[in-house]
């Protein structure tokens, strides 16, 4: 696991459920602005967040619709404040209109998603894992986008955290996604100090006001941001816009602007990917999931290895961009690759794109029930067989 | 005329020449200047002389500031209340721009033009009007303004009150000078006066009365025809106009061209808005405030000292 | 009196306009030229700080006025502007936040975010340039369409009814609801600037001209022509108290039609938080205590 190392001071124990693990990691970010609208099962990230929110002179709004929410949220980015919204799959949808708007104008912002069942309405108190396509291709048009999927209580105040972090470094919109099962699943852990909690700031802009030019890249292809109220009086626009600021249509300059954007992650995956990667070295077998379905497959490569099977697992901790590399280099001596997963197929697709010549199977189930240990052991059991 | 059917005590010795066909006197202003005042003591003289007397007033908004006239018509008979397009035997004008206004219904051949060289721009007659503003206003010249009537006389009547000590006595300095123009006795011009103007007052209206008088005495005696003492309304503002136009902003919508109120814009062969007629600019800033495009902006020069100074100012 | 206190002379909108986007896209004639001087206007005159002023606006020929505004300028999604306005002026109440929207924008796919920034009473001054069409899009039916004009998805004309977007926003609590045509630029800088200066959340309808669209389609005449209208036959009740009688029944009042004090959301928030982290210091405080 390349995730950083877990702080070695830490304070007392708490019991904490997945959406307030969230909440709280929010705040110990350094965010101070929450807009959302009440869905289940993510309502408790903004109930959390109305109170924790006043106590630190940040805001919390509800406002009058998803579409709402998510655009308040890039508003108070725009004015320099580091800003949260959560919600499910419904919501989700109607977020995407803004969220495409963050990733083009490079507005940082974190997305909080609790997937539940779908399409449409869907089952909106059962665990789904069918948004990851969403969280990557969900608005119009090609734009770069970070998505993290925790698996633990402890690991989405962990990775809430370390949205903001990416967020702010990359001038991106990030996507933190975790399922029903662990959002209201309450587990001890140790928060770490508010100390040992890095804050990291947003690049803002230096300089001489006439020379500023609002998307001129820095070294790292990251543009540094021009606060309101800073002197800097600068225009942005959904639009394609030059390195001015301003609208253009001039081909060359768009290619410019926008293989600059879509490069700005790729040329940062060290910083950015991360996943965790458990007796992958021997492994004939490797399973790969994320969330709840993960905690399963960690249980079933157990079963499997007791039962002379040897079986490795690989979860992306960065869910997008996808940790291509490191899935390479965990399935290098594996004959046989499963991915369990609550949706139809969505990240086999993407590890089939990645290991082409590996045979790839699925474990999909949509129906609300997450995947027991004993039905993934089972099957990478059958697949060693043939 | 029979000067014994007078019913006026102390009846005037002597009537207009004129008074077979009824004698038009057209009195204008502003609310509040007094023109009814002048009206009135007007028509109560020729009713003292057995005249029909017609008098008709509108005033306007009826509001401080408003336009104000008055039509007097006495004669043997006087059929219609109101004076007849160029048919005004005097036009006295309280206030300069009110003069220019009316002047159409002056006798082209031998009207006379009484007017006061105070200028009082009224409010609702251009968006800028407020205290002080660079106003849209009259260009025309005393001198510019005679060309165009039989007899006319610019006089700083308000100054003359001024001096008087009261310039609300300034509409009498004109009635003074109308007396010039109608053939009433002196005396019953003075009665009128004293008639009408409140009582604590007589003393200063009777010498404005007099001084109005004897300045039209004096200018025929110089110059009959052509007197323009105090040039007031010289330039009708105290600024040159200039348009500033970016020629590249202009998109030819032609809005400029048409609600200008002067009509001094024009699109010139590339369809961009032109000043065609500097003159008749009055720097009213409706083009400015107009132009979709910002491509107008107005500047309102300083004009320069000499022409400036000496001049009667509001 | 030779000193000429000219105000109006002091205003130069070059100086509030980012020279180098000039000149700007709207076509010839449009009302919105003389509805964004009039914004600057009022801001010059109130001596705003532009470095601390924010124009948010939405998508659409209105939407592309924040571009030419030397400010903090932000040309966000269609229909939510007041949402990012909301995010914005909540996160930082430091700025001036201005939005200006067109009708379709405001009341169609926004029209649920106005009615709750109406609700909200957020600081915001929301200006909706009306010019009774989707005019980027080539000229469909919008929102506030008159009746029975031609539109491009209205071949038969409009039989829809238009918004009464004032009366909406009153009734949805808007602290202050005013009016104006663009033709009285002088008396819509006064009504922007009245705006401005409430301390809740200000919507303001401005009557616009689409003359190339719009009016081509339905013959209305030149651009000047348009504009003369708004004063003569439109919207006569601007100078229902300079002139004797109205040209006609008042149809649509100008000015400012409502004004009421409920209390500015951003503030009465601000204040409940400090009172509540009072609060939780002044038990920490007591917990604290040894006695």
């Amino acid at each position: 696991m390349n995730a950083p190392d877990r702080p070695a001071t830490r304070t007392s124990l708490r019991l904490l459920s997945g959406n307030h693990a969230c909440a709280l990691g929010a705040v110990a970010a350094g965010c101070r602005f929450f807009a959302g609208y009440p869905i289940t099962p993510s309502s408790e990230v903004a109930e959390r967040l109305s109170r924790l929110l006043p106590e630190v002179g940040g805001v919390f709004v509800q406002m009058e619709d998803e579409l709402a929410s998510m655009a308040a949220v890039i508003g108070a980015s725009m004015g320099g404040v580091k800003a949260l919204t959560a919600t499910s799959g419904p919501g989700f949808s109607l977020k995407q209109e803004n969220l495409g708007y963050a990733a083009g104008a490079e507005i940082p912002c974190v997305i909080v998603n609790v997937m539940r069942g779908g399409p449409s309405t869907g089952m909106p108190t059962r665990p789904s894992q069918a948004d990851l396509m969403q969280a990557r291709w969900g608005s119009h048009g090609d734009y770069p986008i970070i998505a993290l999927a925790p698996a633990s209580v402890r690991e989405i105040h962990e990775q809430t955290i370390r949205a903001f972090a990416l967020a702010e470094t990359y001038r991106t919109p990030v996507v933190v996604l975790y399922d029903q099962v662990i959002a209201q699943l309450s587990e001890t852990l140790e928060l770490p100090r508010a100390s040992d909690i890095p804050q990291v700031e947003r690049r803002w802009a230096s300089g001489p006001r006439e020379h500023y030019r609002p998307y001129a890249p820095g070294d790292d292809g990251i543009p540094p941001m021009a606060r309101p109220g800073s002197g800097y009086r600068v225009h942005t626009t959904g639009l394609h816009h030059s390195e001015s600021g301003f609208p253009t249509q001039d081909p060359a300059t768009v290619d410019r602007n926008l293989g600059r954007l879509l490069a700005k992650l790729e040329r940062n995956r060290e910083a950015i990917d991360a996943w965790q990667a458990l007796w992958c070295e021997d492994a004939e077998l490797l399973v790969v999931a994320i969330g709840i379905s993960a905690r399963a497959s960690l249980q079933a490569v157990r079963l499997a290895r007791a039962r002379g099977v040897r079986a490795g697992l690989f979860r992306p901790i960065t869910l997008w961009p996808f940790p291509e590399q490191a899935l390479r280099a965990a399935a290098a001596g594996a004959k046989a690759v499963l991915v369990p997963e609550l949706n139809d197929g969505q990240m086999r697709l993407e590890v089939e794109r990645v290991l082409r010549a590996a045979r790839v199977q699925g474990l999909h189930r949509s129906n609300g029930e997450p995947i027991a240990p004993a039905e993934i052991a089972a099957r990478a059991e059958e697949m060693m067989k043939r | 005329m029979n000067d014994a059917d007078l019913p006026l005590r102390g009846a005037p010795s002597a009537a207009p020449a004129a008074a077979r066909e009824p004698v038009n006197v057209l009195i204008v202003g502003v609310g509040g200047q007094g023109v009814i005042l002048v009206s009135k003591a007007l028509a109560w003289l020729a009713q003292a002389h057995g005249f029909e007397v017609k008098q008709s007033e509108v005033h306007g908004m009826a509001k401080r500031g408003g336009s104000v006239f008055s039509h007097v018509r006495f004669g043997a008979q006087v059929w219609s209340p109101t004076i007849p397009r160029g048919e005004a035997d005097v036009l006295v004008a309280l206030e300069w721009a009110e003069g220019l206004r009316w002047l159409p219904y002056l006798k082209p051949d031998t009207g006379i033009f009484l007017a006061d060289t105070k200028r009082i721009v009224p409010p609702f007659a251009c968006l800028a009007r407020r205290p002080g503003a660079p106003m849209r206003y009259s260009r025309e010249t005393p001198a510019q303004v005679q060309e165009h009537v039989a007899e006319g006389y610019a006089i700083d009547a308000t100054g003359m009150a001024e001096e008087l000590g009261n310039e609300r006595v300034s509409n009498v300095v004109l009635l003074g000078a109308l007396s010039r123009a109608l053939d009433f006795p002196e005396a019953q011009w003075e009665r009128a006066v004293a008639e009408f103007v409140p009582k604590k007052t007589v003393a200063v209206n009777l010498e404005a009365f007099r001084q109005g008088r004897e300045w039209i005495e004096r200018s025929r005696l110089a110059l009959p025809q052509a007197q323009a003492p105090a040039q007031p309304a010289a330039s009708g503002s105290n600024c040159e106009v200039r348009l500033e136009i970016t020629p590249g902003w202009c998109k030819s919508c032609d809005i400029c061209v048409k609600l200008c109120p002067e009509r001094c814009l024009r699109l010139n062969a590339e369809r961009i808005a032109e000043l065609a007629e500097p003159d008749k600019c009055t720097g009213c800033r409706l083009c400015e405030w107009l132009c979709p495009d910002f491509a107008i902006r107005v500047h309102l020069d300083p004009a320069t000292a000499a022409a400036g100074e000496g001049q009667a100012r509001p | 009196m030779n000193s000429i206190v000219d105000k109006a002379a002091a205003f130069d909108v070059r100086s509030w306009i980012r020279l180098e986007m000039m000149p700007h896209f709207l076509c010839p004639g449009c009302g919105h030229g003389m509805a964004l001087r009039a914004l600057l206007w009022a801001l010059a005159e109130l001596e705003a700080d532009r470095d601390r002023l924010a124009v948010v606006s939405g998508i659409g020929c209105a939407g592309r006025l924040s571009a030419y505004v030397d400010a903090n300028t932000f040309h966000v999604t269609h229909g939510r502007a007041l949402a990012y306005a909301t995010g914005l002026a909540l996160a930082r109440p430091d700025l001036t936040v201005v939005t200006i929207l067109g009708d379709g924008d405001c009341l169609a796919i926004g029209g649920n975010h106005l009615i709750h920034a109406c609700r909200r009473n957020l600081k915001i001054t929301c200006l909706m340039l009306n010019n009774e069409v989707y005019g980027m899009t080539g000229g469909q039916v919008s929102p506030t369409t008159s009746a029975e004009m031609y539109t491009t998805t209205t071949p038969q004309g409009n039989a829809e009814p238009a918004f009464d977007a004032c009366a909406l926003a009153a009734a949805a609590g808007a602290g202050f609801v005013g009016r104006e045509v663009t033709h009285h630029v002088p008396r819509l800088k006064e009504l922007v600037k009245a705006g401005l200066s409430h301390p809740g959340f200000a919507f303001i309808e401005v009557l616009s001209d689409c003359t190339e669209i719009f009016g081509r389609k339905n013959e209305l005449g030149s651009s000047a022509e348009m504009v003369m209208r708004q004063k003569s036959e439109l919207r006569p009740s601007a100078y229902r108290d300079t002139v004797d009688t109205p040209f006609r029944p008042n149809q649509l009042p100008t000015g400012i039609l409502s004004r009421n004090d409920r209390p500015e959301y951003g503030a009465a928030y601000r204040a409940a938080a400090a009172a509540r982290r009072a609060g939780a210091a002044a038990m920490a405080s007591a917990a604290g205590d040894p006695k």
